[in-house]
């Protein structure tokens, strides 16, 4: 049997419901703030690690990068 | 399978069951339509299945069997069923990029990779699932995904692992012959290892990414979960080639020639013995010792080594963060991002636009000296061996950011400084060189993986290796019951 709606249709009509369905729930899936602080501290160490490390001041980034 | 197609045929590889396909043995709508069967009876007992394309597939396999027909014939790859990580575009199909944002997205195109594909005759059966959003944010738990967690055919209460999980868990469990994944850190590397199947992460820019979810501009790789080393290097010459709709190309082509690399007993080998001594689990030491042995017996020399000391794990952390965050801003900044399931993810990726520019730039600035050193250590060793994964597969109610790191896999993110090749998973995206992941052994009924990384470009050569390894070992060819 073929189906009645195409998949691009199909799609098209997610695109339009899904949004809508989930802004419900929203408000109940936004992260805890301690979530939030765990994800902060984990930039803070990051940019620790990174600060230690010494460079010498010539050192471009890698931009574009090519391996 | 249908009976005229053997269920163990499901477990071929590209090059036998292409064989098989021109001696007639069986037509290419015969092998879709079994394989289409399999991928959507088993896919979803596994959450790999994100979309079927079984009506494009048997449009393609027939007009595979009429070129056989007429005596054209392309390559080791027609006819050949295949899956792809659903953070490939295909056109006129839902791309959801494993997300719920994102469930009801429709391109307008194919992705570069799976035109090539497609002309050299490979036959799309689905689109696999994936970690939400390729897990750029980090991730808490296995059910960060909108197909919910990746079930490991070795064992469905174990994770099949990310963020490619349903490549991994599809051609492990025989739902089709390859299947397309992608890596920004570890996610082809590490599927492959949970899985047991043999992956590929390609040097950065050898395969185009026009149309896969960008996650870290300057990171990202496409790349296959096979059956065999072998299989490994006739998808990727068929995937790689300059892209000019891919900012990062490289501008170059892949030809799979294993044949004219150096002699392996021309060969030195990096490894850490610390690695396999120590750092693994104790349950793994036995089998990863023994693919030691092998490599040995094959004649390559083993030198013990090691990576400078670096902040490998901080500088592959804050570049992916801040390019993801900026890629996702639309959807942090809108509020959808909420709709992501994991909170972690949710948080990670809202902590990305607070990025300092400093401290972007800084890690820019060390991944160049990470790329100088990883050229120094290349040159005393040809290839680097190490574990894939130094943990199996856990279980998917275990969180993934519990005091025991998975190395490579970006998942926890160590930024142990020193010890063996621990931060080999790192290092080598950082720097973009390809890696090849073998299955190598099993602890506790789930199996391991050993890496391979070499040169940028150097594919053939840690391809050579693998062939070589699998012609010794049969561990690539186990699979799990279903």
């Amino acid at each position: 049997m073929k189906p009645s709606i195409s998949r691009r249709q199909l799609g098209a009509a997610l695109a339009a419901v899904l949004p809508a369905a989930a802004q419900a729930q929203q408000a109940q899936q936004a992260p805890t703030s301690g979530e939030s602080d765990k994800a902060m501290e984990q930039l803070r160490n990051n940019s620790k690690a990174l600060g230690e490390y010494k460079l010498p001041m010539s050192t471009e980034p890698a931009f574009t990068f090519k391996p | 399978m249908p009976a005229a197609i053997p269920d163990d045929y499901c477990f071929l590889t590209i090059a036998e069951l292409n064989r098989k396909w021109r001696d007639k043995e069986f037509s290419a709508q015969e092998l879709a339509k079994a394989w289409c069967d399999r991928l959507e009876k088993f896919g979803p007992r596994y959450n790999a299945l994100a979309l079927p394309a079984r009506e494009q597939a048997i449009k393609k396999a027939k007009r595979a069997d009429d070129e056989l027909k007429r005596g054209r014939l392309h390559g080791p790859l027609q006819g050949i069923p295949f899956g792809a990580k659903d953070l490939l575009a295909t056109d006129g199909e839902p791309t959801t990029w494993g997300a719920r944002p994102f469930a009801g997205q429709v391109f307008d195109f194919d992705a570069t990779a799976l035109k090539k594909l497609e002309k050299a005759g490979a036959i799309l059966i689905g689109k696999l699932s994936m970690v939400e959003l390729a897990g750029g944010g980090g991730y808490r738990f296995p059910a960060a995904s909108l197909q919910g967690p990746g079930l490991n055919p070795w064992d469905r209460t174990r994770w099949s692992g990310g963020s490619s999980s349903g490549s991994g868990a599809a051609v492990a469990a025989g739902l089709a012959a390859f299947a397309l994944g992608s890596e920004t850190w570890g996610s082809i590397m590490n599927p492959s290892a949970y899985c047991g199947v043999t992956g590929l992460r390609p040097t950065y820019g050898l395969v185009s990414r026009h149309g896969a979810m960008a996650l870290s501009w300057t990171m990202d790789k496409i790349g296959a979960l096979c059956r065999s080393a072998e299989d490994c290097g006739i998808v990727l010459q068929a995937i790689a080639g300059s892209d000019d709709a891919d900012p990062g190309s490289a501008g170059k082509s892949f030809y799979y020639t294993p044949q004219y690399t150096r002699k392996i007993s021309d060969l030195k080998i990096g490894y850490s013995p610390v690695d396999f001594n120590e750092t693994v689990e104790s349950g793994m030491r036995a089998d990863f010792l023994a693919a030691l042995e092998v490599f040995r017996a094959m004649g390559a020399k083993l030198v013990e080594t090691k990576l400078p000391a670096m902040p490998y794990g901080a500088t592959a952390s804050t570049i992916i963060a801040a390019e993801a965050a900026s890629i996702f801003e639309p959807i942090i900044q809108d509020g959808r991002v909420n709709q992501l399931a994991d909170q972690k993810q949710i948080a990670g990726l809202k902590a990305g636009l607070e990025i300092a520019a400093k401290d972007y730039l800084k890690a820019m600035r060390i991944r160049r000296l990470v790329q100088e050193a990883m050229g120094k250590v290349f040159v005393d060793v040809d290839v680097l061996l190490s574990p894939s994964a130094f943990k199996v597969a856990p279980k998917i109610s275990e969180p993934l950011d519990n005091p025991s790191p998975v190395p490579g896999s970006g998942i926890n993110r160590p930024d142990s400084i020193g010890k063996g090749l621990r931060d080999l998973g790192a290092a080598g995206n950082l720097a973009g060189l390809p890696a090849l992941s073998l299955p190598c052994g099993f602890a506790g009924g789930m199996p391991i993986g050993l890496s391979l990384v070499s040169r940028p470009f150097n594919e053939n050569l840690i391809l050579a290796l693998g062939v070589e390894f699998q012609k010794r070992t049969d561990w690539h060819r186990r699979h799990p019951k279903l």
